[in-house]
């Protein structure tokens, strides 16, 4: 094990894992709001709107994450603009995470008795204000342990920008084992940075979710 | 206040409301009774659009509910409503719960809504548990809260969907003295029940309901002591010989 890669090329390292968060980031709120749309489309009476969830949801999750990343790094130069790799390697990922929270999330609305609506309705308040005020913040109690699962998933799937040279860990990791020929300690301490960002994040749902359940 | 004219419901191929016919006026307590099945939760919950009719004419307060330019949230302020499961907000206190419409609909401030939510509170006898979570409540307390719910939007009709039961027997009490006290005062109220104590002693008119029809109506008097029609008999002969 060569301790020194990680100290030489910390920079890079830095770099990289810099990247992997920021695009990380990004992706999570940005696929959460857009999950959460999406999972009301689904469930909606309006049929154009649900029509357009499942369609939604069907053709991006059955569909590899990284052929809708090249949609977003190529498709646009046939539109006349460009797009980084970092920018499409974040909307895509953000795109095909949304698929799987909404998801996640209709099955948490879902699974909120029917009663809540129908108290909340008739005491004057609209469907919006249902699904804001009583029916999502309930649901998200039930879906927090699956939305886990994808937020740690799409950490780990951030490594996509990779291929769309996106900047971000494994990116620079590429370049630091072409340097130094020491492929497997260079990758090594790649696992050790997602795993900095994974652990915790676990770890944070875990007490979230317990959090939750105490209160009621 | 609330005209049900020739009321037809379809569930599919089931036909849960038939020619339902039925007036009530303001200031009025209807009891609704009648075995499981007769459509009468199905008959209250047309009042506020929580089930669609297939036909006939339903106004309220003078407003046709099932019209397309009815602003049914506007229509829904004027009728509070309490289930049988009560239907507390589990992620809300007591106190929000009942301020949550309040705010959002009629747009009151937070801290009118809390006042007026304290009186309704204080009114159903439970204003110490304005700051605990609906679980950690009876289920006589969370039923009372749930009247409160109603009334805190201050509505000129109160709907009850069998409020007492899912409740222990013990508190049963708790939760008709509430409505007992609300009949007093003069609120206009649609209640299915099987309380036949409480219709009884509380109904200005009661409701005989069987297989999506009104069979009969009376004065709770005479509406107990001299039935009119068979199947309202072999009724009451059943809930009331035990």
């Amino acid at each position: 094990m060569e301790f020194s890669i990680l100290t030489d090329y910390f920079g890079q390292y830095l770099e990289g894992f810099r990247g992997t968060v920021l695009s990380s980031v990004l992706a999570l709120i940005g696929s959460f709001v857009i999950g959460t749309v999406i999972a009301v489309f689904r469930i909606t009476s309006v049929k154009a709107l649900r029509w357009f969830g499942t369609g939604y949801v069907e053709f991006i999750r059955n569909i590899p994450l990284l052929l809708v990343v090249y949609v977003f790094f190529y498709g646009p130069s046939a539109l006349g603009f460009t797009l980084d790799g970092f920018k499409a390697g974040t909307i895509g990922l953000t795109v095909y995470t949304s698929a799987f929270i909404a998801e996640a999330i209709r099955a948490g609305i879902v699974a909120v008795p029917k009663g809540q609506m129908e108290a909340a309705r008739s005491s004057g308040l609209s469907y919006m204000q249902t699904m804001t005020h009583v029916i999502l913040p309930q649901a998200i109690k039930l879906v927090i342990p699956p939305l886990g699962n994808q937020f740690i998933n799409l950490i780990k799937n951030s490594s996509v920008l990779t291929l769309v040279a996106g900047l971000d860990l494994m990116y620079f990791a590429d370049g630091i084992s072409t340097e130094t020929y020491r492929t497997f300690d260079t990758y090594i301490f790649v696992a050790l940075f997602y795993l900095v960002l994974t652990l915790p994040l676990s770890y944070g749902v875990r007490v979230w979710e317990r959090r939750l359940q105490r209160k009621y | 206040m609330i005209d049900f004219h020739q009321v037809e419901k379809h569930y599919g191929q089931f036909h849960v409301l038939k020619n339902i016919d039925l007036h009530v006026q303001e200031g009025e307590v209807v009891v609704v009774v009648g075995p499981s099945g007769s459509g009468k939760s199905t008959m209250l919950r047309c009042i506020n659009r929580l089930e669609t009719i297939t036909s006939g004419g339903l106004t309220v307060d003078g407003i046709t509910v099932n019209e397309r330019k009815t602003d049914i949230n506007k229509l829904r302020k004027e009728i509070g409503m309490v289930f049988q499961h009560f239907n507390l907000y589990p992620h809300k206190k007591v106190i929000d719960n009942i301020t949550l419409a309040p705010i959002k609909v009629l747009g009151l401030s937070k801290a009118e809504a809390e006042k007026t939510a304290m009186y309704y509170l204080e009114k159903v006898g439970i204003a110490d548990k304005a700051q605990s979570y609906p679980s950690q409540l009876s289920g006589g307390q969370q039923q009372r809260v749930a009247i409160a719910r109603g009334l805190a939007m201050k509505p000129k009709i109160m709907l009850f969907d069998e409020p007492t039961s899912a409740l222990d027997p013990e508190m049963v009490g708790e939760v008709l003295d509430v409505m007992r006290n609300l009949a007093r005062e003069g609120m206009t109220m649609v209640v299915v029940t099987h309380e036949m104590g409480f219709a009884r002693e509380v109904a200005d008119r009661v409701i005989f309901m069987d297989q999506g029809q009104i069979v009969e109506e009376a004065e709770p008097e005479q509406f107990f002591a001299n039935p009119q029609e068979e199947r309202t008999r072999t009724f009451l002969s059943r809930v009331l010989s035990h």
